[in-house]
Parts: structure tokens; sequence; C-alpha cells
């Protein structure tokens, strides 16, 4: 029959292609770690580029996954020993020992190198590989990040294991130079050629415990990367055969992956919609929350703006809140409850007092009092009103991000309670961020404010100066507008100071300005949450400043 | 998109062999409008008596009507305020308080699900209007005039059938901000063309009719013989295109909303009920999954059913004979 | 022939630059591909990378840029990834053809099939039931049928069967590190082509089953009957095959549009196809790599258009063309 003939030859001819697509190959190894070695992690987010100075290098899971693993640097931070939250830099395998700075009032670090330091081609790590990672940085037009670097005036290499860094200008926070989303790279095989050009799909070479897995060919784009142990890493040798991040960006479907066996480890963004999933715990696997993080979410308030350019109406907003049960409401689950009291994320508690924000509890008798003091009263819908204008606020914040919705929601019903009328606006991240924040279009934002290291100092964000302005261009960082009689001195200080102790005792005293004139209300650290197979043994846990895979070649796998 | 409604699937004109794609009704048997009776009726009474006899049709549209009062008069319906949380309650499944249970913050499901509706009919329903408009003038005029008209707007057509729906509706709402009017205005930009092409087809159709002739001659103008004259004859495929652009908005927006550029909170839409609701498959919570999509399969069905009864009740001799 | 063909052609290229013009502008400004980088404390780092971009110029000239390379077949560099956009493309497009290319074979065989089957048995049980399904299945929204989908197939089968893995898999189109044509490969395939074929499964089935009545009632059919050619020959040989004319061209003219309607599949199975290369750059502004993700799926559609027509004219000796 003519047609069946024609049905039958386009069908084998489909399949033959398809089949051809797929090419042929291997059966893949499915969850359950330690069946062949391979450990399964599953990413929500996949690189721009492994090019970590660009700016295509900048993503948190390029650097968890790829950066910390195979570049090395020059401090880690990770958390104290202690019972303290606190977050502590320590050099790593690297370095000789603490680097030491020199007396005076020029800012000099003098690095020393461990000579048993290589390249996983065998060719030592250098002084020069410094100087290059410097030169790189300042020389570069698509560079992600030059805070600090920018201070430096140069980098000497007076023998291959020395480097002296001379700042021009003093940075408190050079412990997270070389290092901290950066890494030292290799100059004798990336000097006078396209740096860009060698790094950004994946690279051969590695100084850390672990290497891309052939290289270029590690990255699957859109599906994979994938890591090996590299061989010559002279510190403590990876044992995990291989380590695999997938690709799931489907957030919700990270979890359904996880309980079908997909993947063994996940380290997800603390979004409400999976906290259910692990409630009652998982089979066979291990949850691990963390309140010690980087990141403060807040509400921030426009301190130049009504009604919260009046320090009463923002105190009695602070009244209206009972913010342990938010965060209970929206933590509980992972066992985080109570909320946070400064701007300082807990990884620098530190240097946070918490005295100040920590006086402001729900109390509706002083929102009252508060308001009255300011010629408002109740009308008769409930609401705060003021020679017949009622107290009405928008609260701005990311669109698509569940977690903030659900915050939204609640506070919204929180401020009806106490008299006051908020309506909920979402905006892409782009327009909050570049929009919104900088020209002051607000009244109430709500967003985190993270830290890229173990350094306290919120003067970019407080300090007077930093207000956005036609005279700088617009780019300060202070979009609350906050201006506090004392806390510009202060501030300025703990960026600058090089002594702990001073420099503990002014972050704290600038915390309790902050809190008692209630520039703006924090509410909660982002929770970190590791949920992976049992059989993943070692010191597993979080590091809320170089991500949960910095150590893993100290993991095992029971098989 | 996955969403695109059957309407999508229509050849390009330009220089096309295919006059237009078969016409044939999905599933036009379900109802069977038999004529019966000698008796000379009107044309209404023709059309109720054969849209009567179509079952499902009738049932989906006394369901729609149900569905519309319930969702718009939701603050006397639904058994629960909007956005009415109770912590306390959280989760918990279908029970005698809540019939379909409560979500995370403990809001009763039904009563989110009827508040959520009307943002989902609404923007149905003005889709399907502002469309069928912009459809029927620039088929009409398309049609009508002819020529140069003719050209340039069939051309205009087969761009926004080229051009992936989702890319338009990606940046028309990231320019203008994802609220509900832009959200509106887009889809309905979009789902204008396969209503052009009926009504051209119509209108060239019955252009050169005696009584179009008629009209002519006693110099109407264009303008008159096209909205008087020609439009009134061709309301049966105008009609059952717009009942099908509900169904297809309906789809879009609940698609839109799971890629995140959908209706926001805290209004709710069933899209965005459900593209919340996303993280609890697998969970004991996945009937905050069933829920909205059922309602929004519902309505969608319905719909259709009523689209299909009234194209059998306004062309008896369908040309799926 | 020729000549059809060229117009043809010289008209797709100008729809083509049209529909480019409308994503590449309308990328550029709806989108600000800086925006990723608003957070980060470097104040600077906007600045440089507007500059590197050349983000400062003029829309027209940068689109003129875009289209000069375009024209010398550069389809130029990701402003993102810094990944040539034809390497992007060419990747997003395997995996998507690999999708596409199963969805429509089933959504054809098992269409036709059921489009005959209710058509010869016209109102019997099997033909409601199956109308009835396909009503649903025009009517389901796509992303909440997967949702449904995974929730059945994987999580409820495993539990029912008591598993600790499940049947089918929803995650890329490959367990980790595997690849190639297996059974692995199968299982991973399973829900995104069932989500990918219910909608046409469901339009195409009717329109085979409309078509196939009106053959059916056709007077030469019924001669041959008359004739007493055997049933099963009648149906095979003579019906199916005109009943088929129509339903060819809708099927071509569905495929060109199934494309752009991969975004959402992709999407929920985590497969690096075209549809996710869209919502990436969509999320990052990347108007590079959209103008010519835009341009390849107008193609498509546009070539499916051209496929239409020929099929018509292959199948339908009546209709010759001019």
């Amino acid at each position: 029959m003519k047609l069946r003939k024609y049905v039958v030859t386009t069908v084998a001819l489909f399949a033959l292609l398809s089949m051809s697509l797929a090419a042929c190959g291997s059966n893949g190894s499915n969850g359950t770690a330690a069946a062949d070695g391979t450990l399964v992690v599953g990413a929500d987010q996949e690189p721009e580029c492994l090019d970590w100075i660009a700016t295509c290098g900048g993503t948190s899971w390029g650097s968890w996954a790829a950066l910390v693993t195979t570049l090395p640097q020059a401090y880690f931070s990770h958390a104290s020993s202690g019972s303290s939250a606190a977050y502590v830099y320590e050099p790593s395998p690297l370095l000789a020992g603490e680097a030491t700075v020199a007396p005076g009032d020029k800012q000099i670090i003098t690095y020393k190198l461990n000579p048993a330091a290589v390249w996983s081609d065998g060719v030592a790590i250098t002084s020069t590989d410094f100087k290059y990672t410097f030169d790189q940085i300042m020389s570069g037009n698509d560079i992600y990040d030059t805070t600090g670097y920018a201070n430096i005036e140069s980098v000497a290499t007076p023998d291959p294991t020395t480097v002296v860094v001379s700042y021009k200008e003093r940075f408190a926070g050079w412990k997270g130079l070389f290092g901290s989303g950066y890494g030292i790279m290799p100059s004798h095989l990336l000097e006078g050629k396209n740096r860009n050009a060698l790094m950004k799909d994946g690279y051969t070479f590695s100084g850390g415990p672990w290497k891309l897995d052939g290289g270029k060919s590690g990255w699957k784009k859109g599906v994979s990367i994938s890591l090996v142990p590299n061989e010559n890493y002279w510190g403590t040798k990876a044992t995990i055969k291989k380590v695999v991040f997938r690709f799931i960006t489907d957030t919700s479907a990270l979890f359904q992956a996880f309980k079908a066996g997909e993947v063994d480890f996940l380290y997800p963004q603390p979004q409400p919609d999976w906290f259910p999933a692990v409630k009652g715990g998982i089979d066979g696997a291990t949850i691990k929350a963390t309140a010690d993080t980087s990141s403060v979410e807040a509400l921030w308030l426009n301190n130049s703006k009504p009604p919260f350019d009046n320090e009463s109406v923002r105190k009695a907003i602070a009244y209206s809140l009972d913010r342990d049960a938010i965060v209970k409401r929206l933590f509980g689950p992972l066992g985080v409850n109570k909320a946070w009291q400064s701007f300082n994320p807990p990884i620098v508690a530190a240097y946070a007092d918490p005295a100040g924000f920590s006086g402001y509890t729900l109390d509706l008798a002083k929102v009252a009092e508060l308001m009255s003091s300011q010629g408002y009263a109740k009308g008769s819908d409930g609401y705060w009103a003021k020679d017949g204008t009622k107290l009405s606020f928008s609260l701005k914040t990311t669109v698509g991000n569940k977690r903030r919705e659900l915050t939204a929601q609640i506070l919204q019903a929180a401020f009806k309670t106490a008299g006051f009328e908020m309506k909920i606006k979402t905006q892409d991240a782009g327009v909050l961020f570049g929009k919104t924040g900088p020209s002051g279009d607000f009244e109430m934002t709500l967003y985190a404010q993270v830290a890229t290291g173990p350094e306290p100092g919120n003067c970019a964000i407080f300090c007077s100066v930093n207000i956005p302005t036609e005279a700088n261009g617009g780019s300060g960082n202070n979009w609350t507008r906050t201006n506090v009689a004392g806390l510009d001195e202060l501030l300025a200080k703990v960026d600058i100071e090089t002594d702990t102790v001073q420099r503990i005792s002014d972050s704290k005293q600038a915390d309790l300005l902050t809190g008692l004139s209630a520039t703006s209300i924090p509410l909660d650290p982002l929770p970190n949450t590791l949920i992976f197979r049992n059989s993943i043994r070692g010191p597993v846990a979080d590091n809320a400043t170089m991500g949960a895979f910095w150590n893993m070649n100290l993991w095992t796998l029971k098989g | 998109m996955s969403t695109d409604s059957r309407e999508g699937a229509q050849p390009l004109e330009g220089l096309g062999l295919v006059g237009g794609s078969p016409s044939m009704p999905i599933g036009a048997e379900l109802g069977i409008g038999a004529l019966d009776g000698p008796k000379p009726r009107s044309q209404w009474q023709l059309f109720r008596s054969r849209f009567l006899k179509h079952r499902l049709a009738v049932f989906s549209l006394v369901l729609l009507i149900l569905l519309i009062f319930a969702c718009f008069a939701a603050n006397l319906v639904a058994p629960f305020p909007a956005n009415q949380q109770d912590l306390a309650v959280g989760a918990v499944g279908p029970n005698a308080h809540h019939w379909l249970g409560t979500d995370e913050l403990g809001r009763d499901m039904l009563s989110e699900i009827l508040y959520a509706g009307r943002t989902s009919l609404r923007i149905g329903l003005t889709v399907a209007f502002l469309s069928t408009l912009l459809g029927t003038v620039v088929g009409a005029i398309s049609g009508y005039f002819g020529k140069w008209a003719d050209q340039g707007l069939m051309r205009l057509t087969d761009l926004f059938l080229v051009i992936p729906q989702l890319v338009v509706l990606a940046i028309a709402i990231q320019g203008f901000g994802s609220t509900q009017v832009v959200i509106a205005l887009s889809l309905a930009a979009l789902f204008w063309m396969g209503e052009a092409r009926v009504v051209r087809g119509q209108v060239l159709a019955l252009r050169e009719r005696e009584f179009v002739e008629a009209a002519r001659s006693i110099g109407a103008s264009p303008m008159r013989v096209v909205f008087r004259h020609i439009i009134p004859n061709c309301l049966g495929p105008i009609l059952v295109g717009a009942t099908l652009g509900v169904a297809g908005a309906i789809l879009t927006e609940s698609a839109l909303s799971y890629l995140g550029f959908g209706v926001q909170l805290p209004a709710t839409s069933w899209g965005n009920l459900l593209s919340s609701a996303r993280g609890y498959v697998g969970t004991p919570q996945a009937y905050l999954i069933y829920f909205p999509g059922l309602m929004i399969l519902i309505t969608v069905l319905a719909v259709n059913f009523l689209g299909d009864g009234l194209r059998d009740a306004l062309d008896p001799y369908g040309s799926n004979g | 022939m020729i000549q059809f063909l060229s117009r043809r052609i010289i008209y797709s290229i100008v729809v083509l630059l049209l529909a480019s013009i409308v994503a590449f502008v309308g990328t550029r400004i709806a989108f600000d591909p800086t925006a990723r980088l608003a957070q980060v404390r470097d104040k600077q780092v906007r600045e440089r990378e507007r500059e590197r971009l050349g983000l400062d110029k003029p829309v027209a000239v940068q689109y003129a840029k875009w289209v000069g390379n375009f024209a010398r077949g550069d389809m130029g560099t990701s402003e993102v990834t810094r990944q040539p956009v034809s390497t992007m493309l060419a990747s997003g497009l395997g995996y998507t053809m690999q999708l596409m290319l199963w969805a429509v074979i089933l959504s054809i065989i098992a269409a036709i099939a059921i489009g005959v089957y209710s058509a010869v048995r016209q109102y019997s049980a099997g033909d409601y039931i199956f109308t009835t399904i396909s009503f649903i299945g025009i009517s389901i929204p796509p992303f909440w049928f997967a949702f449904i989908a995974i929730q059945f197939f994987v999580f409820q089968l495993m539990a029912w069967l008591n598993l600790s893995q499940p049947i089918f898999y929803f995650v890329g189109l490959h367990s980790t590190g595997g690849s190639g044509f297996n059974i692995d490969y199968l299982q991973h395939l399973f829900l995104p082509v069932l989500v990918l074929t219910v909608q046409n499964i469901a339009g195409w089935s009717r329109y085979q089953r409309a078509s196939m009545l009106d053959t059916l009632n056709s007077d030469y059919i019924r001669t041959a009957r008359a004739k007493g050619v055997p049933r099963r020959q009648v149906i095979m040989r003579h019906a199916l095959r005109n009943a088929l004319i129509p339903v060819v061209t809708v099927m071509a003219l569905d495929i060109g549009l199934l494309f752009g309607g991969l975004v959402i599949t992709e999407q929920i199975f985590s497969i690096p196809g075209m549809g996710r290369i869209f919502v990436q750059a969509i999320t990052n502004g990347d108007a590079a790599v959209l103008t010519s993700w835009t341009v390849v799926a107008a193609f498509f559609v546009l070539l499916f258009n051209l496929i239409a027509d020929l099929a018509y004219g292959w199948l339908d000796p009546r209709v010759r063309v001019a």
C-alpha cells in the first residue's frame, strides 16, 4: 500500500534522526550518592561564565561550585569554631601563615606563600600569580568588582614566595582581597593571552582540591558542571571520585528531584514553597538549616519622604510588628524563630549591638501614643489619619520572589491591625535596585542586604555622604536617605579601622544609633539550608561566605 | 507558546497557496443540531431552537453564567473574605469547614479561587472583546477595500503570526509593567489575527451579494455598507471567534503567570494561584495545585463547548457536512 | 514553481527582518542587561558594562551593527555569557529537536488513528470518549498538565509501587553523566513529550475525524463501496488518503508553532533547549540572543507554512502551483 509505505518511511526516518541526535552513549547514574562514587548536587542557577573577574563571573553558584574548588585564595572565611556565630578569616593552605601588617600609617601587607603550593600541572604557585591577578583586575574593561583593589598602589614580588601589597588608601577588609569571589590565576598559562577566552567556558588548570572534569568539557552547558580531584593538590586530597552539579532551574523541581533520587545534595534559596517538603524530615537525609548567614532581610524606610521622614511614625511602624512571629511564620519549619536586631549580619555578630532594635516589639498602645503625639487620629475605617488624609504607604519588593510576596502579605495584615494601610507593589529586581532605590521613589522596600565577607560596616548604605545626589552622579548606596547625627563618623571609622577592639566598639555604637532612631527595620537573617543524603559524611556545613562546597575535599561517601 | 489556541494554526496568506486552513469545528458533532419542523421561523427562533438542542453547550452556558456570578459576587458568595489569613491553621486539606482546603497562610482556597476568578475572567472577557473588535475592523477594512489596504493589513497579520507570542508578551509586559491593563492589551494584540482572517473571508464573500450592491447603489457610504450591512451578516463566525478568544486568553494568562510575567500579587488570578502552588507537587499539599488548575480547565472547557454549540446553531450547513 | 519559491523566500526575508527589529528594539527598550549587576558593591560596574556593550549608542545604531553582522552569517556574541549566539542556538536546537521529533511522530500517529477510528465508528461509545478527551486536551493548561503528570507518573507511581526510584524522570533528557539513546533516555523523554503531544493529538484528531467523515460521505467513496471494494480497503486506501490532505496542512502549520511552545515544557523539565535559552535571554535582557532566537523561531513558522503549501499541492493534484 502506497500510503502506508510513506507513513512507515517517514516514521522510520524521524526515529533514526532522533536517535542520531541523541547519539550513542551510556546510561547515566541516578541519585543515591556513593552507588558509583559520584555526588550529584542540584543547583538552581547556572553560572554565566567561569571567568571569575569578568562581569559574567559574579554568579553565586559559579563561585560556590567551580571557583573555590579550583582556584587558590589567600584567605578562607568560615564560622569560628566557638559557639559564636561570627565568622573568622584563616590563611588558606596557599599561605605559609598569617600575612603581616607593616606598622605605620601606610597600609602594607606581606604574604608568604606556601612553597608546596603548585598548579595542577606541577608548576609552583608564586608571587607572580598574585601580581598577574591584580593587574588583570585593574586593567580589564570588563571587571565585576574592583572594590578594595582600587585602593592598592602596587603589588611587589621580591621573591617567588613573597608578595608585598602597598595601599594608597587604607582598606580594613584587605583579607577579603585575592579571594572571596575571586581566585589567584596562573600567570604562566595566561600571561599575554586572552584570559577571558581561555577561562570563560571552563579551564584545564587548577590550584584547588578539584578540577573541571576534562577542562572545558567539564561544563556541559545547560546540563551540569563536573569536578574530579586534582591529583597534584598539595593539601588534603579529595576522596569523592566525582562531583556533578546539575542545573535544575525550576526551584520547586529541585526538591522533587531530591525526593525522586535524582540528586543527593541541595543548597537552596530560602523559599517557603519547599518548607512543607522538609517539615517532617526526609527519609535517609539530613536537613541542616542555619540562621548564621551573611544576609539581613529588612524593611527599608525612606527617611526623606513622608510618612517615614517622621521618626515617631517610623517607631510606630516598628511597634506594629511582632517580628519574631513573622520570622517564625516564615522560617519556623527550618527552626529559625527569632528576628535579627541589627543591620550587621550574623556572621559579624561580634560587631552588632541588638539593644537598639530589640526594644521594638508588638505594642499597639505605644503605636497609639506615638501616632497621637504627631497629630494622627484613627478614622472610622480604622486607619490613622491626619488633617483628613489617611496614612497610606506602599511596600515595593522584587517580583517573583515567593518569600517576599508572603512576607509582604503578612506585613499587610499586621499593619492593617495597627491602623496603617500598606499597598504591595512588586518590581523587577533590576528596576528596584537600579531605579527605585537610587531615585528614592519609595516609602518602604523589602529586600536583603548581603555581606560579601565577614566584614562589618554599613557606611555605604547609611552614611549621609552616600545619599545619591546629582553631585555624586546618583551613585551613592544610601537609598533610604538615612541621616542621623553622629552616625557618619562612626561608620566611616569602621571601614578603615584595623584595630579589632576599637572597630567592634565603633560598630556597636553605630548599631545602637540606627536602632534608636528606627531608620529602617531589620527582619531576619536569611537562613541557609543544606539537604543531603546520609551517605555523605564529613564536615558538611554551611559556609555563608564561600558556599557549602569549599571543604568538599574533606567529605567522604559511605559506599 | 504552548497555549496557542487552535486559532494559531493558520497559514500565512502572503503568496500562500492554501486559501485558509480548513475551518472544521472541533467536535461539532457532540450536539446534533438537526433541523426539524417545516414551520417558517425567524432566524433568531431557528438559532435558539438549534442551540437549545445542543445540550452540552446549554449546560456550559449555564455553568459559565453561574461561574461569572460566583466570582464577581465573591464578596457575597465566598465563605471567607479575600486574603483572610489564619496562620494558626496553615495548610490543611479539604474539609467540612474549608471545602477546598487552605493554603500556607491559612486562607480558604474556595474563597481565594472565587476572588482570583474575577481577574482571570475579566482578562478573558476583555481580551476577547478587544481582539474581536480589532480583528473585525481589520478584517472588514481588508476585505471590503481590498488592494493596498488588504495587502498591508494582511502582511501585518502575517508578521504577528510569525513572531513568537511570548517574545511580544515578554517585551510588552516588561516595558509597560505587568499590570492587568497591560496584560489584557498585549494579549488582545495577539489574538485578533484569526478573527481578522475570518471576517475578511466573510466580507469578501458578501461584498458582491445583491443586498450589498443595492445598498451601494443608493449611495450608502463604505463605512455604512460594511458596518450596517455586511458585519451583521457575519456575526456568527465573529461570535464563535470571540468565544474561543476567551479560552485562549485565560490559558495564556496562566502560562504567563508560570513564567513570572502574569498578574502580580497581591492581585490573584487562577494562573498565579497555580504558579505559587507549584512547589507542592509531590507533597501532601498537592490539592493546592489541583483546584486552581481545575477551575481553568472547567472554564475553558465550558467556553469551548459553548463556542461549538454556537457554531452549530449559527451554521446549520457547517463545513463538516 | 521557481517563481513561486523565490517570491516566497523574498517575502519571508522581509518578515524575518521586521520580526528581528521588533525583537531587538523591544528588548533594548524594555530590558536592561546591566540590571543583574545592580547590587554589586562596585558602583562603576554597570557603567563599565554599558560601555562594553555599547548601550550608550542609539538603539538604531546597535541594531544596524547586529543586522550587519547577521547578514554576514555572524549571529554575534551573547551579551551575558560571551558565547557565540550561533553556538548557543545550535546546542539549544539539538535538545529541542529531540523533543519535537518525538512529539510530532507520536502526535501524528495517535491523531490519525483516533481520528479514523472516531469517523468510522461515528457516535459509538469510543467516539464519544475520544471526543470528550480531545476537548479536555485542548482546554487543559499545559503547565498544569505537566504538574499533574509529575505528581502522578512520578510520585504517586513511586508510592503505589513502593519504588525507591521513579519510572519516569522530570529533570533533563538523561540521568547524571548519561548520554545516548537508551532506556534512561526514554524514561526522561516520556513526560515532556506527553505534555507536548496532548494538545496536538486533541486538535489534530478532531480535524482528522471531521475530514474523514467528509470523505466517507462523498460520492466516490459510496461508489467504491457500491462496487464491492472491501470496507477496510476503502477506508485505508481511498478515504484516508484524501482525508489526510487538509489534516497534513494543519499539522505542518502547527509544527511550525510548536517551536515556540516548548518554552514552558523545557522550563519545567530542565531541558536546555531553545525555550530555556529564551527564558534566560529575557531574564538577562540579552538582546543579541533574543533577536537571533526570534528570527530562528519565525523562520520555522515560515518554513512549515511553505511545507504546508507544498504538501497541499503534492497531495492534491487538483492544486497546481502557478
